[in-house]
Parts: C-alpha cells; structure tokens; sequence
C-alpha cells in the first residue's frame, strides 16, 4: 500500500496549502438551519473517502463500496511523471463526478458543497501544473497560446504509454 | 455542450494483447447493457424528467456513462492492437475484421449491432428510473462475468472501477425513485 500513502500525503499537503481546515459542523450550527427534510439537507457531516481513496475504490460513499473478488483496490501505478500528475487530476476529478451526482439529490448539503469546490480548486491547481509541462488537457486551457498549436499533442487518452 | 477532457476518466495502459478478451468486452461497447445503450437512454431520458434532481441526475450520469464509453473503447483498441489476421480469425474476430478491419465497431461479442431499441425511453418517470436501475444491475452482473474471464491485472483494474460504478449509479437512481414515490408525483403530466 505504499503508493496509497505517498498520494494521500501529496494531495493532503497541497490541501493543506490552499485550504485551510475549517469546521464546517460549527459554520453550519451557527446558522441554526434545521434539519427537516432529509432529502432537502443530505445526511449532515456524511462521512466519505479521501480522492484517491474513493477514486481507486470506484466510490467516495463508504456504505456504496461493494467490491467484487478482490480484497484490496488496485493501486495506480504511474510510470512517469506526466502519468504521477495525471493520477492526482484523475483522483479529484473522480471525486467532483461523484459528489456532483450525491448533491444533484441532496443540494442543501453544506458540508459537501464546501467538500466539492475544495476539489475543485485543487484539481485546477494540478491541471495547470501539468499543462505547463504536457500540454492542455481542456480547450480553454492557457497552454494553447503556445506556438505550435498544442492541442494534438500526443499523447491522446486511448494511446498505449 | 460537452467539454472534452483530453484524458480518461480512469487510466488504462493494457501491455498484453487478448483477442477474446477484445470480444468479449464489445458486450459492454455496442450490447443492449452497454455503456453506450446507458449514455444515450440517461440522455434522452432527462428531457422528461419531472424536476431539477431528475434532470441534474439523469444529465450528469449520462455524461459519465460518456466516459465509461470512452474507457471501454480504449480497453478494445489496446487489446486488439497489432493483432494478425490469423489471431483475429482464431478469436472469431474474422467476421469483424472482413467488414470493420481492426476499427471500432459498436456490437455484441457475438456481432449483432448496437441499436436504438436498447434506449428505452417512456416518458414515464417511474418506468424509466425503474428500467435504468435494472439497466445497472444488468451492467454490474456483465462486469463480474467480465471478471472471471481474465487474469491481467491492466484488465481487472479499470473493469472493477466500472463494475463499481454502477452499484453508486443503481444507488442514486434508486435514491431519485423513492424520493418521487414518497413525494406521490404523478407518473404523468
Ligand atoms: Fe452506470
């Protein structure tokens, strides 16, 4: 499990820096908001996985992991640096698609809207370390005003590396 | 729109070729549980999707389904590249390569074409969220048959990943379904 560690410390770490920690229970309890309708607030302070966790698990939500003939995830098992960067995209990227889909049902989830954009400001962190390097993973990307244009760059996600 | 993100949304780097195993993957490509059948019917499903939720769900899991079209077409291509002919004729792979050459195609693994009839949209909230947690359940059961036809690791990571997926889609669909049940939404307008 050694490459699990090295990314939860890494992706903690950047965290960390963008991020301080705050105490998302207390901001809500001070807004006294009630909880009525389950539906409508989400399962207050939900616990879910760390990203790449969640991500090697194929979900963030603990109680919807139900494995199938294997005791313990597959480990990402970059080969380079670009494939390293990649893998911290990948994790939060994953993350955002699967509390995207628990908030589409659950909007008034406070705790996991502050969660979600958390991500979300770290993956656009890595993703512009790694398109100054690899070139631009998105059309809107600062990496085209490169001369020549970047964007068929190889290589494309169904190359074997 | 779509935005395309020029990356998988899982990593797939399968070093050693298997013509079966290509085959046998084109259930989940172009059969009627595949992840292209599942695109396509969450994304046509939504434009009759009674509120905000249904429509943000069927919307966001669609476009996901996208990415699983997308990893599992990757999955083919690896597996298959560099194949001889013979190699793919002894994987009764011959048909395929008379008509479509070693291209992408969507069909089963026993050749029959994708078709639109693996949709399956009614326009009735409850048939279709119904039809598409069993759609899940009918992707997660081909997965685990999936499983137990190889060994190689570069196979089994990105097939459990997806596998997983549709537990957390069967989930949220099932979610989506009795929050419409308790509310007594009409099944039609
Ligand atoms: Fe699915």
């Amino acid at each position: 499990m050694n490459n699990y560690y090295n990314y939860q410390n890494y992706l903690n770490q950047a965290a960390k820096k963008m991020n301080p920690p705050t105490d998302n229970m207390n901001s809500l309890k001070n807004e006294g908001i009630v909880n009525q309708n389950q539906m409508n607030m989400g399962q207050m302070n939900k616990k879910i996985y760390e990203p790449y966790e969640g991500f090697i698990k194929g979900s963030m939500f603990p109680e919807l992991y139900k494995p199938y003939k294997i005791a313990n995830p597959y480990e990402i098992k970059p080969m380079n640096e670009q494939a390293e960067l990649l893998t911290y995209i990948d994790a939060l990227g994953f993350a955002m698609i699967d509390l995207n889909l628990y908030l589409d049902l659950y909007p008034n989830d406070r705790n996991m809207i502050e969660r979600y954009n958390q991500y979300r400001m770290q993956k656009e962190e890595f993703m512009k370390q790694y398109e100054s390097k690899f070139g631009p993973l998105v059309t809107t990307s600062d990496a085209l005003k490169n001369y020549p244009w970047a964007w068929d760059n190889r290589p494309w996600p169904w190359e074997n590396k | 729109m779509f935005l395309y993100e020029k990356k998988l949304e899982y990593p797939i780097n399968i070093r050693k070729k298997d013509l079966n195993m290509a085959k046998n993957l084109l259930a989940q490509y172009g059969g009627c549980d595949s992840e292209l059948a599942a695109s396509l019917r969450y994304l046509n499903q939504r434009y009759t999707m009674p509120d905000a939720k249904g429509m943000a769900l069927l919307t966001d899991i669609g476009t996901e389904e996208l990415a699983h079209v997308e990893m599992i077409s990757t999955m083919i291509a690896q597996l298959m590249e560099g194949a001889t002919i013979e190699e793919l004729s002894k994987a009764g792979l011959n048909g395929h390569y008379t008509m479509h050459d070693r291209g992408l195609f969507p069909t089963d693994p026993n050749g029959v074409p994708f078709t639109t009839a693996y949709i399956e949209t009614t326009g009735d909230w409850r048939a279709d969220l119904e039809s598409d947690m069993a759609a899940e359940q009918r992707a997660r059961a081909t997965y685990e048959h999936l499983m137990n036809e190889t060994n190689d690791p570069d196979v089994l990571a990105p097939l459990a990943f997806l596998r997983q997926r549709e537990n957390v889609h069967y989930a949220r669909f099932k979610e989506l379904r009795d929050y419409y049940m308790n509310k007594n939404q009409p099944n039609v307008d």
